[in-house]
């Protein structure tokens, strides 16, 4: 499946937007996690702007795909795709981390779009075991369950209880998609707890697994193609994303430091003039420097 | 003990009170963890198949799967023993259904001391103490099967999450059929003027039993059954003791935060009187037959009244 010139753009622009808006957010709130956002900015365009069947319009649509974000900490990434798909104003993430404004984890019921509060890693998948066993039971065969996990996150054991128990109901309304971006809060993820070889380790639990590039459009596009309509029907699909955590920056990418880390709002907007050159954009800072 | 053998096991009650109400309601949903023949919730997965879920031995993974269902619009009860609701799946419980307030019910079976044999494992002293302390939920403790029955049907009528326990054998009957079960709100069993017994779950019959032994001796003792722990009906509470002067409860589980606790702190923040507590004292629970543990934990009706003589006793100095 190959996309048009035209949607290709968008969801190049609205990645663009997620890593923007995501980093505004961390300056703002003087909280966050950028590596993990910047590593899920291609994958969350590709779902919210070409794949989920969600209408900010109608939250509440029962026939709607459920988007269960596990690795939670990462935030920032998601509201951004949130605002920008229209679930709220795109203001409302200069709350972020204020008292009652967007929480540095997620709360289901403060923010519109959300499917689940998360923060605790580890507990997502079952949820969304839950949501396609249900689905399927309600017979809402157009809607699935998505989830997305982390490779740290994936060292918890509750991970593996609901991947086998996805296997052994045969969850084909369930997609999956791991972060591999091989670094965890305090270190590499190979150096911490090992989870290699992990496509054999998703396949022995009776999934089918496809291996993308994380950050090519194209790719992440094609293989959520794949899952949805290509492969055969029968079992639960993960994406095994292989990404960058922190891409988009010099100083971010592959960078444990920025893990959980805030810029200064001076180091942000050299940032965030730096990721508009990137994307050959006119260059802007940050928003709210003299604030 | 003739009226205890003639009843069905609360665990029992349990099982087909569900299922009935999953007869009922077609969003009632039972996800299991390899413990149906024990919770006695194998009539639900015979009578209705597709709706029965198996988690494995996962209570992590069950109460996710739980989490999932109800944001679907299933009514979920994640079925397993109350000590493994409080020590394997409470960050799920708690964060995944709780704090967003999903509507999941959850029977804590084999609560507290009578167990059968199986031992520390098995046995939950802690359940209450983590249950009240979670936000967003509501938790109960029935004294008998028709108040365990009204439990339920108040729990599915209710939104939001519900933690109900229930025990493993069999209960006297204290209530008639047709008794209702409301959020906080206690049932005063007996009137009296000397000390009020405070009992929850399957201590309120030995509360009764306990009131018994004391008339016998002349002294006149109050019982109120609270089966609403969280809420728990504080004007109940305090409105009894301005009658006696002075208080036990009793629980089935570790009085260091649970029932007792809870009774505690209405009377210090509103009535301060004497109060003793009766139930597992900061200990892990043994296996062996009920009357033994019973005796060993010192949570016999004797035990209440001894407590009951200590109470007001404090309350004469």
């Amino acid at each position: 499946m190959q996309l048009t010139q035209e949607k290709y753009n968008e969801l190049e622009e609205m990645a663009y937007q997620i890593r923007r808006l995501s980093l505004e957010m961390i300056t703002c709130g003087k909280w966050g996690h950028p590596g993990g956002s910047f590593s899920m900015a291609e994958i969350l365009s590709v779902l919210y702007f070409n794949d989920l069947r969600v209408d900010p319009k109608n939250p509440d649509w029962p026939e709607r795909d459920r988007l269960v974000y596990s690795k939670a900490h990462a935030s920032p990434a998601l509201y951004a795709a949130l605002a920008l798909k229209g679930f709220f104003p795109i203001d409302d993430i200069y709350c972020y981390c204020q008292f009652g404004g967007l929480d540095g984890h997620t709360d289901m019921n403060r923010t519109k779009g959300l499917e689940t509060s998360g923060g605790s890693l580890g507990m997502g998948l079952s949820i969304a075991v839950g949501m396609a066993l249900g689905l399927r039971k309600k017979e809402i065969s157009r809607a699935r369950a998505y989830c997305i996990i982390g490779d740290g996150e994936s060292t918890s054991g509750n991970i593996w209880e609901a991947a086998m128990s996805a296997g052994h109901y045969h969850l084909d309304n369930l997609i999956t998609i791991l972060d591999y971006n091989r670094l965890m809060a305090k270190g590499y993820v190979w150096e911490e707890m090992g989870i290699e070889p992990i496509r054999e380790k998703w396949e022995a639990f009776g999934w089918d697994v496809i291996d993308v590039d994380g950050h090519d459009i194209n790719k992440v596009a094609d293989a959520v193609y794949q899952a949805k309509w290509v492969m055969p029907r029968g079992k639960p699909i993960i994406l095994i994303a292989h990404t960058v955590k922190g891409k988009g920056l010099e100083e971010t990418e592959f960078n444990p430091k920025w893990h959980a880390e805030h810029p200064s709002p001076q180091l942000a907007d050299k940032m965030l003039r730096e990721l508009s050159h990137r994307y050959g954009k006119p260059e802007l800072g940050y928003s709210r420097l003299n604030q | 003990m003739s009226e205890i053998k003639k009843n069905l096991q609360m665990r029992d009650i349990m099982g087909l009170a569900i299922t009935e109400l999953a007869a009922e309601h077609e969003d009632v949903i039972l996800v299991d963890a390899d413990l149906h023949t024990s919770t006695r919730m194998t009539p639900f997965k015979e009578r209705f198949p597709d709706r029965f879920i198996q988690a494995g031995i996962a209570e992590q993974n069950q109460f996710g799967i739980a989490a999932g269902l109800a944001s679907v619009g299933f009514t979920p009860f994640p079925a397993t023993f109350a000590c493994f609701v409080a020590r394997k799946a409470i960050d799920q419980f708690a964060y995944s259904i709780c704090f967003p307030q999903l509507n999941v019910k959850v029977p804590g079976s084999y609560a507290g001391v009578p167990t059968s044999s199986s031992g520390p494992s098995h046995n939950s002293f802690e359940d209450m103490v983590f249950m009240r302390a979670i936000p967003n939920l509501k938790v109960a403790d029935p004294g008998d099967e028709a108040d365990l029955r009204a439990v339920i049907k108040t729990a599915y009528e209710t939104p939001g999450p519900i933690y109900f326990r229930g025990i493993r054998s069999a209960l006297p009957d204290i209530f008639n059929e047709g008794h209702t079960f409301k959020w906080g709100k206690g049932e005063l069993l007996r009137e009296g003027s000397d000390v009020t017994l405070f009992g929850t779950g399957m201590m309120t019959n030995n509360c009764i039993k306990a009131a018994d032994m004391l008339l016998k001796d002349g002294i006149y003792a109050e019982v109120v059954h609270l089966g609403s722990v969280k809420p728990i009906d504080e004007a109940l509470i305090v409105e009894s003791v301005q009658r006696t002067g002075c208080a036990v409860a009793a629980e089935n589980g570790s009085v260091l935060g649970g029932f007792g606790s809870a009774v505690a702190e209405v009377l210090g923040e509103h009535y301060p009187v004497p109060i003793k507590r009766i139930g597992v004292q900061d200990q892990w629970i043994q296996g062996g037959p009920e009357e033994d543990l019973m005796t060993f934990y010192k949570m016999q009706p004797v035990d209440i009244a001894l407590a009951a003589r200590a109470s007001m006793d404090m309350k004469k100095k």
